[in-house]
């Protein structure tokens, strides 16, 4: 086969047992790769009503038949699995080189299964697949995680400077080991597959961290168009000016953007305008400021990530980000803007192994029921007002080790709220947290979120910048067309943030049909994406979803806090389940079930 | 001509590992590629494949690069016995970059976006 390698590797953690099986062509066909693929096995062998944290669950480590094969921005991977902080199918993706490695050491799939009896990390170079005990890694931080995953590795396997300069480690921090629903899934020195908390479903699988590398190759079956169309889009990018913002400032350049035009997610989403952070209307200040270098992912000329680093001794590590949404729901939303703060609390939560949206959206729930009175300072210990950086810090180490209010918080936001008897005050969808744009400020946004399969993730559609996205009188049909191509991209995989929306639309044709030299056409791929959506539907019907999960927060449907405006909901939902061929209750009704083949 | 190396425009992408090994065996392998980069935690360094050499050197000086230790074989463009870098995986075979050719057309350079690598004269 050309992109793809054709093989699973499946590893049964309670038994040590491995296997490698063949990858149907069928499978690759109809569902491409990584999120498509990865939720076809996890439906057919998962039960989704089981317990996320519970041995059944599976992880699914998934690549797409780009990886590897230096696409422009296509070097991703994705996990799937059930997700113990929204309890709906998650499929997070993550940049960095853990995807390509994983196929040059000839593998598509990783699945995980079962639950190691005790601390063990994963060895993967090319053929030689093995457990080793990881005891001793247990408690570390990420990026401590990793130093002693290398410096281990070059004595125990003689790996040279350049072989460990290679290799990929995927880990988890303190949080995943502890359950935290949020915890993710930490690669390559602060990357994240940050939403929907598996890194817990990693811990409670007691497996610590996954070291891939390998010596193959990816086979691309047009080698000569191939080499064409990467060169002519090399040509295309260096022209393109929202590509040229990402590679200057990744995505620095949206917080002053969105707090300008009034969106920014600010003090529990009570505002969308926060006075500190006019200071990031020039994406040049926090350029100045913190960025070491530009990081790129595998094949990506783009290099949006940047490494950052503040000047304090207790903050050692260079780190990734903060990115704009980290920005958001660790700054203004929590009340401050002051960078340095935003950048401690950045690199507390990929140390730890937290995902920073949810891990925000949290605290600052906290913090305004502690502020409404509602959440009483003897339950803390100390005041828990906004714009308390000191006890966000102490409460972010507290959250991944359980400890004190720490044990609250790691049940996540929605718990924190229903806690104490207030949840309209959580700001979050399906349990996890809002991203940084105010869906009052672009009404479509709200609509993307609350019918997010995974929760409310802005990356499993588009910003509504472009073509007609922000007239309400499109808003239903673009949410759709723009969730079921972005099915696509996550299955291919190509980076969402370089080929969301409108940008490069065509492009994910061309790539897959001279990677792969089968012949998708537009019609065939957009049948698909919408048949993933719907799987994923079915998926979180099943483990007990209802209509009343796709909801926003009243709050944002209620209370016009930003620009006079309320979310219509009541219109909108029920005009986006007849566009999707659901009946009222939001299930897929049959005809649209056999329209796309899964009845 | 040579080929010019940057480091400090290197963001670690490896599409010039990408590029090296299509044009060379076909398909996409960067370990078999005649150019690697070594990417560091705040630093990464390409490096194109020189001369074979028959034995390992007996002095060797390491350096700090942007802050980073950097083991002085990591900055060698040598293929050497006591290094992995610039050997076919299977065979132990040794590699050199030949620029793609002659006259110079070295596949590395045309895909590095961010200008890492130059074609100069001399």
């Amino acid at each position: 086969m050309f992109g793809w390698k054709g093989k699973i590797l499946r590893i049964d953690l309670a038994t040590g047992n491995r296997s490698v099986e063949d990858l149907s062509p069928d499978l690759c066909r109809d569902y491409i790769g990584g999120r498509g693929a990865g939720l076809k096995i996890l439906m057919d062998e998962v039960d989704p009503r089981i317990d996320p944290l519970g041995p059944q669950n599976k992880l699914i480590f998934a690549t797409g038949p780009l990886t590897g094969t230096g696409v422009p921005a296509g070097g991703r991977f994705v996990v799937v699995s059930k997700s113990p902080l929204s309890n709906c199918i998650a499929n997070p993706c993550c940049g960095g080189y853990f995807g390509p490695n994983l196929k040059f050491a000839g593998y598509d799939f990783l699945i995980l299964e079962g639950r190691a009896p005790s601390p063990v990390y994963l060895y993967i170079r090319d053929d030689q697949v093995e457990l080793r005990k990881a005891d001793h890694l247990w408690g570390k931080w990420t990026t401590d995680t990793e130093h002693a995953l290398r410096k281990e590795l070059g004595e125990t396997d003689a790996l040279d400077d350049w072989q460990l300069s290679d290799l990929s480690v995927v880990c988890i921090g303190p949080a995943g080991e502890n359950l935290v629903r949020f915890a993710c899934i930490m690669a390559d020195g602060g990357r994240a597959a940050g939403r929907s908390g598996l890194g817990a479903v990693m811990g409670s699988k007691n497996l610590k961290a996954i070291v891939a590398s390998g010596t193959g190759q990816v086979d691309v079956a047009d080698v000569t168009a191939y080499s064409q169309a990467v060169l002519d889009f090399l040509e295309e990018g260096r022209v393109n000016r929202v590509l040229h913002n990402r590679r200057m400032y990744g995505t620095w350049s949206l917080p002053g953007r969105a707090n300008k035009s009034g969106t920014q997610a600010t003090r529990n989403f009570q505002e969308g305008y926060s006075k500190a952070f006019e200071w990031y209307e020039d994406p040049n200040h926090v350029r100045d400021h913190i960025r070491v270098r530009d990081e790129a992912c595998f094949g990506c000329p783009f290099a949006c990530s940047k490494r950052s680093r503040i000047k304090d001794p207790e903050y050692p590590w260079t780190t990734k980000g903060p990115e704009h949404e980290s920005m958001a729901l660790l700054g203004s939303n929590c009340g401050f803007g002051d960078l340095d703060d935003i950048c401690r609390a950045n690199y507390l939560c990929n140390e730890l192994g937290m995902d920073t949206i949810t891990a925000g959206a949290t605290i600052s729930c906290a913090m305004e029921l502690f502020e409404s009175g509602y959440l009483p300072e003897e339950d803390l210990g100390y005041a828990l007002g906004f714009g308390n950086t000191q006890a966000m810090m102490a409460l972010l180490k507290k959250t991944a080790i359980r400890q004190e209010f720490g044990e609250v918080l790691a049940e996540g936001g929605k718990f924190v709220a229903e806690k104490y008897g207030h949840p309209e005050l959580f700001m979050g969808i399906k349990g996890m947290g809002m991203p940084a744009w105010h869906p009052q400020g672009v009404p479509i946004i709200g609509l993307q979120y609350a019918t997010n399969n995974v929760g409310a993730s802005h990356t499993k559609a588009t910003l509504p910048f472009y073509d007609g996205r922000r007239d309400p009188e499109e808003h239903i049909k673009w949410t759709k067309h723009d969730q079921d191509y972005v099915a696509l991209v996550d299955s291919a995989i190509l980076c969402w943030i370089i080929y969301h929306g409108p940008l490069w639309g065509e492009k994910l044709q061309v790539w897959l049909n001279v990677i792969t030299g089968l012949d998708y056409d537009e019609a065939e791929l957009r049948k698909i994406g919408e048949k993933i959506w719907n799987m994923e539907r079915l998926f979180n019907l099943k483990a007990g979803l209802t209509a009343k999960d796709d909801a926003l927060p009243r709050r944002m449907t209620h209370e016009p806090r930003v620009n006079d405006q309320v979310v219509p909901m009541d219109r909108m939902l029920p005009e986006y389940y007849a566009l999707r061929g659901w009946d009222e209750e939001g299930i897929p009704r049959p005809e649209k079930l056999a329209e796309l083949g899964l009845s | 001509m040579r080929i010019k190396i940057d480091y400090a425009k290197c963001t670690g992408c490896k599409l010039c590992q990408v590029a090296c090994s299509l044009a060379h065996t076909g398909s996409v392998n960067p370990q078999r590629s005649r150019v690697r980069v070594f990417v560091g935690e705040d630093v990464c360094l390409p490096v194109i494949a020189g001369p074979y050499t028959e034995a390992a050197c007996n002095s060797k000086e390491n350096m700090v690069i942007n802050g980073q230790d950097v083991d002085g074989c990591v900055v060698c463009r040598a293929s050497c016995p006591v290094k992995s870098a610039f050997k076919e995986p299977d065979t132990g075979i040794p590699l050199k970059c030949d620029f793609c050719g002659d006259p110079p057309d070295p596949q590395c350079v045309k895909w590095c976006d961010p200008g890492a690598l130059t074609l100069v004269d001399g």
